[in-house]
């Protein structure tokens, strides 16, 4: 191995890091607001890349008609639970959100999906559809349980992420696909040739870093969500809605995910399964920074894309034991560190 | 006449089978004071976190002539109702003044600036802390931002839950100098005291609790020339235990 090669490594690893550090960072975000551990992000990863590659392919993604079954089994639940009062007024509202607002989305997929949009197009609109599964996925299992353990809200998570995970065989087939990149060609910066797609996954998790970290510190919404992840009943107290900031969580969480999704979709070769992959080397980044802290998430990230894409350079049999097995002496090590602070608490 | 700012009727409330407020009943008039005193674990606690809807319970919540008891705490706040909590629950990793700001977090925008400049000229401490981690403040400067914050939702009911527990007698003064301010400046306030000689001295009316009951009322002046409270709860030797003639 050479220096040429190292850097290609590195860079490759730098790319893949950005993309776990996105989803990583996702991972704290909805943990430290709601306390769900959020398994199922990956397939929000999985179906904006296959979403996209449907509109690629001139064919209207099943995820159009998931959101629009989403929408009206979750606004029948919450009537049902009460959590949607019974007046002409609210029921009303919720109709057009959860039902009416779906349906327009699915007219408009199916219009559009034979014309081959171009594909910022294919982009939004594929967000347009992805981005409010997110909160329905949570009002529909998460919000009414969300004062239980989080070993409840853990489990729960598991059975979201079967579910989304059958679905998504259902709509897609266990077919793999790839999308056109955002930005074409390579560009030589350096000793290194960077693809177009790749400086396009740089820049705009930079972005959506930058832009969560002025959410947070700027905005009095981002401070709220930060007050419900710090000290949920004084959240309640102050008459922060839990329920919203749960809600704004999940939406950042399906938009990033979906994001991802589009960013590595031409890198790699998607299926309905494999977000999953994608989204537990997150969780690791994630877990290592004790799913509490932002930079330390990011850096984990980078680290876990790096040595990802050195052992998959020198033990590629390996690669994915490799970065998993690494879940175990984090595991060990946090849990030492988290029973001295439980301790002090008490 | 206009309804009572807070009228509790037939309030239950507990924790899985045990009851820890039985059937307690309480009013509150527009712009008095209000206290509930008695020995820890009578039920106080739970009273309160039962009118603020913080734990479920049975009877009656009516706050200004309109039924609360199906609200939320958030809705709650939206109406006037405000509770310090006894262990503060303040957002401990972010700053003072971020605290404060949340407590506005309904109002936002003009409210946020106004009520900081309210909350600061209250509590000048809290301002030169302003950019401090509320974890790192000391107990009273804790419960000053506890009050500061809920002030700054601009109550129409203060429900404070044990403002002097843990504070030295100076702070406890300035701490209940303060709570006469609110008064005076409209705010309706119940307090729920273990320190019933400062509690009485403020109050205009007061209710004892014991065992999850209220036993006995009255005007906190004639409260605290009972021989049963003194005997309880003010202890020999107090000014409350002046000759009663
Ligand atoms: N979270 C809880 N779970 C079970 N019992 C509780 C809980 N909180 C308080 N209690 C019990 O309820 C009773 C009343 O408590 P509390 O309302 O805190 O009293 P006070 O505020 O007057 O000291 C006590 O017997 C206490 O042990
Ligand atoms: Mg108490």
């Amino acid at each position: 191995m050479n220096a040429a090669i190292a850097l290609f490594l590195m860079q490759d690893g730098v790319i893949n890091g950005a993309i776990y550090a996105l989803l990583g960072v996702t991972l704290v975000l909805v943990f430290t607001v709601t306390r769900v551990i959020f398994v199922p992000q990956g397939e929000f990863v999985a179906w904006g890349a296959l979403t996209l590659a449907a509109f690629e392919a001139g064919t209207t993604p099943g995820t159009a008609w998931l959101l629009l079954a989403l929408g009206v089994v979750t606004a029948i639940a919450d009537v049902l639970r009460g959590e949607i009062a019974r007046t002409p007024q609210a029921l009303l509202r919720a109709g057009l959100r959860d039902v009416v607002l779906p349906a327009l989305l699915v007219g408009l997929a199916v219009w559009i999906a034979p014309q081959k949009p171009p594909l910022w197009i294919a982009g939004l609109l594929t967000l347009a559809l992805i981005v409010p599964m997110g909160p329905l996925v949570y009002r529909l299992a998460f919000a009414p349980m969300a004062d239980a353990s989080v070993l409840a809200l853990f489990i729960a998570a598991i059975g979201v992420h079967f579910t989304l995970t059958g679905l998504g065989l259902v709509f897609f087939g266990a077919e793999g696909f790839r999308t056109t990149p955002f930005i074409a060609g390579v560009f030589p910066i350096g000793p290194l040739p960077f693809k177009g797609q790749s400086l396009v996954v740089l820049a705009v998790t930079a972005i959506l870093l930058v832009g969560l970290w002025l959410f947070f510190e700027r905005t009095l919404l981002g401070k709220a969500l930060r007050a419900t992840a710090v000290n949920r009943l004084g959240a309640r107290l102050v008459g922060i809605p839990t329920l919203l900031t749960g809600r704004i969580a999940f939406a950042l969480a399906s938009a990033i995910g979906a994001l991802s999704g589009m960013l590595v979709g031409s890198l790699t070769t998607i299926a309905y399964d494999s977000g999953f992959l994608i989204g537990l080397k997150g969780f690791v980044a994630a877990i290592a920074a004790g799913l509490a802290s932002y930079p330390l998430t990011v850096a984990a990230a980078i680290a876990v894309g790096i040595l990802e894409s050195f052992s998959a350079f020198f033990a590629s049999a390996f690669k994915e034991v490799i970065v998993f097995a690494l879940i175990i002496p984090l595991l060990v090590w946090r849990s030492l560190a988290a029973r001295h602070t439980d301790e002090e608490e008490e | 006449m206009s309804a009572p700012m807070l009228r509790v009727e037939n309030l239950s409330a507990g924790y899985g089978k045990v009851e820890a407020v039985r059937n307690a009943s309480l009013a509150l008039p527009q712009g008095s004071i209000v206290t509930v005193i008695g020995a820890n674990g009578a039920g106080k606690t739970t009273l309160l976190n039962a009118v603020m809807g913080v734990i479920p319970s049975r009877g009656d919540v009516v706050l200004e002539g309109t039924p609360v008891s199906a609200l939320g705490i958030e809705a709650r706040v939206g109406r006037g109702l405000c509770l310090v909590p006894e262990k503060r629950e303040l957002f401990g990793t972010m700053s003072v003044e971020d605290n404060l700001r949340l407590g506005a977090y309904r109002l936002g925008g003009g409210a946020i600036a106004s009520g900081l400049e309210e909350v600061f000229g209250r509590f000048p401490r809290l301002k030169e802390r302003r950019a401090q981690l509320a974890g790192t403040l000391s107990g009273g400067e804790r419960q000053m931002l506890a009050m500061g914050r809920a002030l700054m939702a601009k109550p129409r009911l203060l429900m404070l839950d044990e403002p002097s527990l843990g504070l030295a007698p100076r702070i406890v003064k300035d701490i209940f100098d303060i709570i006469v301010g609110l008064k005076a400046s409209g705010v309706s306030i119940l307090l729920v005291e273990q320190n019933a000689r400062a509690a009485l001295q403020v109050a205009d009316h007061a209710y004892v609790m014991e065992l999850g009951e209220i036993t006995l009322q009255g005007p906190a002046a004639e409260l605290s020339a009972d021989p049963r409270i003194i005997e309880s709860y003010l202890g020999f030797g107090g000014h409350a235990a002046a000759p009663a003639s």
